[in-house]
Order: C-alpha cells, then sequence, then structure tokens
C-alpha cells in the first residue's frame, strides 16, 4: 500500500478559484476544501490565500504538502510542482464522484466541455462550445442578474416552469434581447429561467451526441451544482440515449477540476519516486 | 531585484526597440561607423563588424506596432513579416541605417529585398543567395564572392579597409557568443527551471541588436547567475520548439507553451544566433574563406537550406535525443512556406522514431492563445500521465 501524502489541487476559473486539500494513497480522500470568489482581486493573491487558509487550517506547512497542483489558470499559483490541462484534471475528478464514469461533462463560467473517459481516467475523446458566450455558466448569471436573482436560487425557480419559454437565438446577445422582451410580455420568471436552461442544455447534448457519449455520465463545473439545470440535461438526455438516472451531479461539483489535479499530482508524486529510482 | 532580473529586462527592453535606439546611438560614437539590417535567418554578422559596421536583426514588429500600410504590400495569403518590416521602413524606423541584407529565405523575403530598392531606404538593399551547392570549390567560392561583394557595398560608404586582422578578431568574438549562448542551453538543458524561455529568448534577441562585445558581457553576466542553484523545479515534460526561424512567434506564445506544462529545452527562435555549430577557424590568413567552410560545413539544418546527404528530419530527431526531450512542438507562422511544406517531413521523421509531436500555427501579433494552451496543456498531460 502506498504511503498517505497530502497533495492539493487548485482550480483558478474566471469567477472562482476552488481548492482541495486530499490524502493520497491507494484511495484518496477530501481533507478540506475553499471555494473563494475572486472580485476584481488579484487572482494570484487569491490562490496563495486559499492555499494558506487550508494550510493553517490544517495545521499543515508548505513542505507538507507532496504535490501541489493547478489547473485552469495555473500561472496564477505560485509555488506550485506541477499544472494539468482542464480537460485531464475534470475527467479525474468526474471519476473521483463516479468510478464507473464513462462521460463527464464539465459545465464551466467560460466553456462546456464533454470528455469521453476510460477505466483509468483517460481523455479518449472531447468537444467543447466554441467561443460564443451562450453555451456557458457566465450566460445563465448574467441572466438571472437582469432579472434580478441570485445564482444559487436560479435552479429551484427553474423547476418551478410550467411552460418553460426558450430564447430564440443562439446568440448570447441577442438572448438577452429576448429576455427583456420576454420581461415586456409578462412570461413568469421560473419559464424564463428554464428557457435560458434548455438553451444551454440542447448545446450540451449536442456535445454529447457528438462524441458518442456512453453512461454513466457525470456533470462538474459550477453549473453542475444548479438543479434546475441538472434537470433539464436530465430530460433531454435521451435524445442521446442516456436515461436520467444514469446522469450525476455531486454536491462537490465545482471542486471536481481541484479534486482532479490534486489526485493526478499525487499520481505524479509517486511515478516521479519510481522514475528516480 | 536581482542582477539576472534586471539584465533581463533590459534585454527585453533592447529586443523590442523597434526604433533601435541603442544602435543608433553606438552609430553616432564614430563617425566612419555603419549600420546594417539584416532580415532572418542567418547572415555572417563577422564581416559587418570587421568593417565597422553594427549588424541589427530585424525580426518584425511583433504584435507591438499597428501595421497600417503594410498590408497594402502583400496579399492576404502571405506570412506577417514582411508586413511589419515594410511598415518599420515606411514609419522611417530605419532612419540612420546604411543598408538592409536579405538573406535567401523564401519568395517573400525575395520580394521585400525589391521593395526596399524601389523605395530607396537606406544606401543599399542586397538579397543575399546563400548557397545550396554543399561543396566548396562550388558553393563556397560564391559564398565567398556575396560576402566580399557586401563588403565592397560598405567600403563605398565608410571607406574602412577590412584587414584579415579585423575579420580574426570579428571571428573570435562572434565564436565567443555561440559558445556562451551554447553553454546557455546546456545549463537549461540540465536546469530548465533557473532561466524561463521567454528570457532566454529575449536575452537572445537583446544581441541582435547590440554589439558583440557588449553582448557577450550579458550572457557571462547570465551563466554566472544560472551556473548557482536557483529557482524551483517544476514537473513539466521537456520539448524542443521549432519551424518559428523566421517571424518570430509572440513572446505570449512562449510563455503561454511553458505555462501548460512544458519545458522549452530548445527552440530555432534565434537561429541566426546558433547556425554555426561550433567554431569558424580563427587566425587564418583567408578569414572570408574560414567564414565560407563554416557555412557549407558547420550549418544547422532549415527549412531555408537543402539538405541532402544529411537531411533535417534525422537532424531534428537527433537534437531532440541529444536535448533528452520527450516531445517537439512544430510551432510554423502562418502561410511560411518553408516551414509548413517541411512539416510532413520532420513529422514523418517523428514518427518513424516514435517521438511525440503536435503542430499549430501562429502570427506575429496574434493575441489568443486559448486553443494552443489547451493543445499544449493535453499534449503534456498525454506525456507526463501516460508516458514517462
Amino acid at each position: 500500500m502506498k504511503k498517505k501524502i497530502y497533495t492539493i489541487g487548485i482550480d483558478v476559473g474566471s469567477s472562482y478559484i476552488k481548492t482541495v486539500l486530499i490524502t493520497y494513497s491507494d484511495k484518496q480522500e477530501i481533507v478540506d476544501k475553499l471555494t473563494e470568489k475572486i472580485r476584481k482581486r488579484n487572482p494570484v493573491i487569491v490562490a496563495k490565500q486559499t492555499i494558506d487558509y487550508l494550510l493553517e487550517k490544517n495545521k499543515l506547512k508548505y513542505e507538507d504538502i507532496a504535490y501541489l497542483a493547478s489547473t485552469g489558470e495555473g500561472e496564477m499559483v505560485t509555488r506550485k510542482k506541477g499544472h494539468f490541462y482542464s480537460m485531464t484534471t475534470h475527467a479525474r475528478g468526474g471519476k473521483f464522484f463516479v468510478n464507473e464514469a464513462r462521460t463527464v461533462v464539465d459545465l464551466g463560467a467560460l466553456y462546456v466541455k464533454a470528455i469521453k473517459v476510460n477505466d483509468e481516467g483517460k481523455v479518449l475523446n472531447y468537444k467543447m462550445t466554441g467561443q460564443c458566450a451562450s453555451g456557458s455558466g457566465q450566460f445563465i448569471e448574467n441572466i438571472s442578474r437582469y432579472l434580478g436573482l441570485a445564482i444559487s436560487e436560479i435552479g429551484d425557480i427553474s423547476l418551478q416552469s410550467k411552460k418553460p419559454e426558450a430564447p430564440s437565438g443562439i446568440c448570447a446577445v441577442l438572448a438577452e434581447t429576448d429576455v427583456i422582451n420576454m420581461v415586456s410580455r409578462n412570461i413568469s420568471t421560473p419559464d424564463i429561467i428554464k428557457g435560458i436552461h434548455i438553451s444551454v442544455a440542447n448545446r450540451v447534448i449536442r456535445l454529447l451526441t457528438s462524441i458518442k457519449a456512453e453512461s454513466p455520465v457525470v456533470l462538474t463545473g459550477g453549473m453542475a451544482k444548479n438543479v434546475g439545470m441538472v434537470q433539464v440535461i436530465k430530460d433531454l438526455a435521451k435524445k442521446v440515449n442516456i436515461a436520467a438516472n444514469d446522469i450525476y451531479a455531486h454536491t462537490d461539483a465545482i471542486y471536481a477540476g481541484a479534486i482532479g489535479a490534486a489526485i493526478w499530482g499525487g499520481f505524479r508524486y509517486y511515478k516521479l519516486k519510481e522514475v528516480k529510482k | 531585484m536581482t542582477k539576472l532580473k534586471k539584465l533581463i529586462d533590459k534585454c527585453e527592453l533592447l529586443a523590442f526597440d523597434l526604433n533601435f535606439k541603442k544602435a543608433k546611438k553606438w552609430k553616432l560614437e564614430n563617425d566612419n561607423r555603419v549600420l546594417v539590417g539584416y532580415m532572418p535567418i542567418y547572415f555572417p554578422r563577422e564581416i559587418i563588424h570587421a568593417a565597422a559596421g553594427l549588424p541589427v536583426g530585424i525580426l518584425g514588429v511583433g504584435d507591438r506596432k499597428q501595421i497600417i500600410v503594410g498590408d497594402a504590400y502583400y496579399q492576404s495569403y502571405i506570412c506577417h513579416i514582411p508586413r511589419g518590416i515594410i511598415e518599420m521602413a515606411l514609419s522611417k524606423n530605419f532612419d540612420d541605417f546604411d543598408g538592409f541584407l536579405f538573406p535567401s529565405i523564401c519568395d517573400v523575403i525575395r520580394n521585400l529585398s525589391g521593395m526596399f530598392q524601389m523605395s530607396g531606404v537606406g544606401k543599399f538593399a542586397k538579397y543575399m543567395d546563400f548557397p545550396q551547392d554543399f561543396n566548396s570549390h562550388i558553393g563556397g567560392k560564391f559564398y565567398i564572392q556575396e560576402m566580399q561583394s557586401v563588403l565592397d557595398k560598405i567600403k563605398k560608404i565608410n571607406n574602412v579597409d577590412v584587414t584579415n586582422e579585423h575579420l580574426n578578431r570579428s571571428i573570435k568574438l562572434y565564436n565567443i557568443n555561440r559558445r556562451l549562448i551554447e553553454k546557455i542551453y546546456d545549463i537549461r538543458q540540465e536546469f530548465p527551471w533557473r532561466l524561463a524561455a521567454i528570457d532566454v529568448y529575449h536575452i537572445l534577441r537583446a544581441g541582435m541588436v547590440i554589439p558583440v562585445e557588449e553582448h557577450n558581457e550579458m550572457l557571462e553576466l547570465v551563466i554566472a547567475e544560472i551556473s548557482n542553484d536557483i529557482g524551483e523545479p517544476m514537473d513539466n515534460i521537456r520539448v524542443v520548439v521549432t519551424s518559428s526561424f523566421c517571424e518570430q512567434p509572440p513572446v505570449s506564445l512562449i510563455r503561454t507553451i511553458e505555462q501548460s506544462g512544458c519545458y522549452i529545452i530548445d527552440d530555432d527562435f534565434m537561429l541566426g544566433s546558433r547556425w554555426i555549430q561550433g567554431d569558424v577557424e580563427e587566425d587564418t590568413d583567408n578569414p572570408l574563406l574560414a567564414l565560407s567552410e563554416a557555412y557549407i560545413k558547420k550549418s544547422t539544418f532549415s527549412s531555408s537550406v537543402y539538405d541532402v546527404g544529411n537531411p533535417k528530419g534525422v537532424r531534428l530527431i537527433a537534437l531532440a535525443k541529444k536535448r533528452k526531450t520527450d516531445g517537439i512542438i512544430f510551432a510554423a507562422p502562418s502561410f511560411c512556406d518553408p516551414a509548413l511544406l517541411d512539416s510532413p517531413l520532420y513529422q514523418k521523421a517523428c514518427e518513424r522514431e516514435n517521438v511525440r509531436y503536435i503542430n499549430f500555427q501562429y502570427h506575429e501579433n496574434i493575441g489568443q492563445f486559448k486553443v494552443i494552451k489547451e493543445q499544449v496543456g493535453a499534449f503534456s498531460d498525454s506525456i507526463k500521465l501516460w508516458e514517462i
């Protein structure tokens, strides 16, 4: 059995920095985790502060961490040992939540990525949304802000919808104009929100189709916390022959990238040790 | 701020000073001094130096100058570097330059030399044909004549007689320069974290626009600094970046590659500074012959050179192995015919030797690196997690 070591994974996103401290051995366990909104601060400082906070809280020093791994905008992380690409880390993070996962969908703030993985968490194929903002979590966040809603409440509001009204265009800018029209036409807030969710979920389904997704599917990233979004994806998944109960969204889904980075960090720690021998 | 950091900052300023203030100031210090601009890739700078001149590398404008008139000179399917150079010429960035040399790389550079001649920029603009026949008595002889014609043009300007003593002295200085540069690459081969690839780039590029004596001092300082155990190693793969020998990659691209999990152990960004592999013979009675022999027998491989008998694919693989790298990144400028036409040949060699590679294209003023970051990140992870 491998000796238990501490590793840290830090996922620097466009809005949030997610950090996890894990113990890595033959099995991996989360010791602690932290999400911090960047809020116009210097991400380099925020990243350092989150790491320092986790270390201090758990009575650890930098030297106790066998491997500090970054993902996302890794250049914002000083003193790291290695960096992993977000596709690789989300794939591994998804497998951490559901070991049998064959597809991982990272529902991020800027992009959505559908990733096919094998038993070991190796990426076999992937597709992601392009530059267009209307396939991203940021788009949903913007719409919720226009409607005066907190991002944390839109999932539940979406579930109340009876007659969702999808925006006509696929462009985020046009969709935002559509939403203004919907408000003036007295479309209810739940119907608008669910319509927006359907619009994004349709993009997810198209990605799943193009990679020939297999079950089980794990949803990761910030949007996977949104119960309304998860429900819409489940509703539409039959289009790609995936049963709703084969789609999983863990409560820690936002940490998938950081968890994946921490696990790959542990993996590399032992691999480098072998190479040295 | 450390001595090294200060020096790197200075080099960055020098490297991207598109007005060549340092070179122009150098010229003003003595009446017989001349400034001769040369385009990529390689030019025997020794002969300019021996003729009381400063060879000034002209590597394009990168992302530091907006192209306004330059685009009117070239079709959309032509690479980016000549647009920036003609823009600089028309914006009077080359005022005080005496001449321009256009080494034979491709038709685009040949056409650029014609544009300079027609525009009347400088006192001469010469398209410098490099031999593609690597026999001393044919290609070598031709090359000596080409070098002599450059010396003749400079003499007409400053009336300086170039003696063997002058040439031998210059050869010595550039031999030192190449040795020092190779020393930096050798140190980085073992300890790439001590000096980032972007810093090496700035240091080498600065050397294209300042006197070699001063550059040698800088290189010595860099070597002294990176011979110390500085920095922390990261868990990165080791790569060779190639195909970027003419139009230069934006510095953010070099940074992106290193930030995506790769150490750039070798590259061809400043290939002209490293063209001759080893020393040019010193203290000879015929220094031009020595320079010619060095070109004929000690040139590195490049897409601009005919490679019969010494295939460039084999040489690239040998370089990757010598530097103990994990893979090769082919980063070629868009529409660069030499690089892109050679690409299948190099990649075939990689496949034959089971060397991992990726390829992508850029242009010097590209500002979006998201896709490249993904590609390089995935490349690094695939090697790190599944191969080494």
